[in-house]
């Protein structure tokens, strides 16, 4: 019998478990997490208002994220298995059912989905490879390497301010050129090294961290945490190279990688 | 190399994944977040980990063409091949395609076989011809594409007058073999037969019987989350825009199958954010097209640098129909039904039940007041 303003239930994960238990008072505003179990999954939820949680002020939103994070983490902890939720997923109750009702029904409806997806992520974890480059060190380089690139620049700088412009715009289409060439034959090279430590990659949209730097590919990687280490070995070796930079990030529960239908 | 969870340090990696990927649920049980005001500027935007259209430029395109590529890759390793089809030689290189004001080099692995010559791009075939198509065969030097200098491309014509043209990593390798193969057919060839001067240009393909197109211009669209195409959420994407006698169309400038159309009679209004809360797209601004037929109502947004022309134009052809301008024009709140103006909802969404439109919800969220984060 939930009070009026407990109708919905926020819902951090499925885990692979099948008991009822609480997680004590982690969940957001302090609220007590606890699971409700369909046979051998569980939902990990806290009860909450029908309406998502929404602030005027940074300061209280980034807690949230942090706390729904943490939450993931220690039900990931305790089952083993988790197919994490995005924030704010709050599931509502209906004419004549309580939200408790709404999520055994979706867990026994997708029950074979879940148990697929449960299955294709078992002992496994994300990770983040991000590869960036400064753009400015790598067009001195291929300004310097590049022959045609090199012929054009000391043309351009024996010619008179008319002139040297025209060699310039002719410079900077060539080099944009060449860049995109380089970034392609890195993106490339990157991922097939990479792809040899990993169970499974999606390709996410490259993100703008830093003014000064250029990310080239932003991945996220499943693979159990025995093989992270090897594919940190290989991102040590790939570091060396002049103006590139990578930023490896995890383990994360595997967001990317229980989204499709 | 160690991985980190640093809180502080991966914020943003964290906000990727909590707010735009995680289990989806296929089911009519969830609190929908259109129905609640949200008001601000993203988090996510204050800590500058936004994709950021203003910054279009050479890299984003090519993000966007390496993304489709591993796509592409991810769904299939080997080619397909026929019963009892061999292959003769397998060679990487790419060929010159065109389609309507689009014209680029595409490239993959071209496979002769015993009956054809394709390419293809792990899934993908970009190009086909069967043997047999094949009338005339010649190689010649042409320019580079992008570097200064020349290269040997290898043209065929095929019977109904196409034109084949290639390039790969030893045109005369790839040619001796077609025409020893050719040979073993039984068939023949022209040697370096003549080309045409220039190829005639296409009409854009879209365009059906007695279309024409108006004007047309670079615009980026914002596509709808789908996640049936593959995209998480709500995207902008690079294209072209045109006005034709009969409809609105945008295509992707890369991906032909992605497209947005709508007939001109079903615009009903046409609005420029002026000043909006978006400060990612403050540079260039926003156009919203509102269209609808028979009660249902859809907002295409677009952007770009002539936004202002396209909103002239369109409240043109609404006026022409004997529509009024958005500022003027009344619709209703889809929420609550209150009367406002187009230019209203779209602008600060509803006074009476705070509905904003779709566009705003996503990029609104979880405000993020004055000071940047850290």
């Amino acid at each position: 019998m939930e009070a009026d303003g407990q109708k919905g239930r926020y819902l951090y994960c499925i885990a692979a478990g099948g008991e009822k238990v609480s997680l004590g008072p982690i969940g957001i505003e302090g609220n007590e997490v606890y699971t409700l179990p369909y046979q051998r999954f569980c939902a990990v939820v806290h009860n909450c208002r029908a309406q998502p949680y929404t602030s005027a002020d940074q300061e209280v939103v980034k807690p949230w994220f942090i706390v729904h994070q943490h939450v993931v983490d220690v039900a990931w902890e305790r089952f083993g298995t988790v197919l994490p939720l995005g924030f704010d997923t709050i599931i509502r109750g209906g004419e004549g059912h309580d939200p408790d009702e709404n999520i055994k029904g979706w867990l026994k409806g997708d029950y074979d989905n879940l148990r697929e997806k449960m299955e294709k992520i078992r002992g496994k974890a994300e990770y983040g490879v991000q590869i960036l480059w400064d753009p400015m060190i790598i067009a001195r380089k291929i300004t310097e390497t590049n022959p045609d690139i090199t012929k054009l620049d000391a043309e351009m700088k024996s010619k008179p301010r008319g002139a040297a412009y025209l060699y310039k715009q002719k410079l900077e289409k060539v080099l944009k050129g060449e860049m995109e060439r380089e970034a392609d034959r890195h993106f490339k090279d990157c991922y097939h090294r990479i792809k040899r430590h990993v169970d499974d990659l999606r390709v996410d949209k490259t993100k703008k961290l830093d003014k000064d730097k250029q990310m080239l590919m932003n991945l996220s990687c499943l693979l159990s945490r025995e093989k992270s280490t090897g594919l940190g070995e290989e991102l040590e070796e790939m570091t060396g190279r002049e103006g590139f930079s990578i930023r490896f990030t995890g383990p994360w529960p595997p967001y990317s990688f229980v989204t499709s239908g | 190399m160690e991985p980190t969870r640093e809180p502080h340090a991966t914020l943003v990696d964290l906000l990727d994944r909590i707010l735009d990927k995680g289990l989806v649920i296929h089911a009519d049980i969830i609190i929908s977040v259109a129905g609640i005001p949200l008001i601000g500027v993203n988090l996510r935007a204050a800590l500058a980990g936004m994709e950021t259209m203003f910054e279009y430029g050479v890299m984003q395109a090519w993000d966007e063409r390496t993304r489709a590529w591993e796509r592409a890759h991810r769904r299939k390793k080997e080619v397909s091949l026929a019963q009892g089809e061999e292959i003769i030689l397998k060679m990487f290189g790419s060929h010159f395609y065109s389609k309507g004001i689009y014209t680029t080099w595409r490239s993959g692995f071209f496979y002769l076989t015993d009956r054809r010559l394709f390419c293809g791009d792990f899934d993908e075939i970009i190009l086909q011809t069967a043997l047999e198509e094949i009338r005339g065969i010649g190689i010649k030097e042409m320019d580079r594409p992008v570097a200064r200098g020349k290269r040997e491309e290898l043209f065929l014509l095929l019977e109904n007058g196409k034109i084949v043209r290639l390039h790969a990593q030893d045109v005369n390798q790839l040619r001796e073999a077609i025409e020893k193969r050719l040979t073993e057919m039984g068939l023949v060839w022209e040697e370096n037969p003549v080309l045409p001067a220039r190829e005639v240009r296409p009409q854009e393909l879209f365009l059906t019987d007695g279309e024409e197109v108006v004007c047309r211009g670079k615009m980026w669209y914002l596509m709808p989350a789908s996640s049936r195409r593959g995209w998480m959420s709500d995207t902008w994407m690079p294209g072209t825009l045109y006005l034709t006698n009969r409809r609105v169309y945008w295509q992707h400038s890369l991906e032909e199958g992605t497209t947005f159309a709508t007939p001109i009679n079903a615009i009903i209004a046409a609005v420029t954010e002026v000043e909006g809360p978006n400060v990612l797209l403050s540079k260039k601004g926003v156009l919203d097209v509102i269209c609808g037929t028979d009660g249902v109502r859809t907002l295409a947004s677009f952007s770009g640098e002539e936004i202002e022309a396209w909103k002239s134009i369109l409240d043109g052809i609404i006026a022409k129909r004997g529509g009024t301008p958005a500022d003027r024009e009344r619709e209703t709140c889809p929420q609550c039904g209150d009367a406002a103006s187009v230019q209203e909802l779209l602008e600060n969404g509803c006074a009476q039940c705070g509905w904003v439109s779709p566009r705003f919800k996503k990029q609104l969220a979880y405000v993020a007041v004055g000071k940047p984060f850290g």
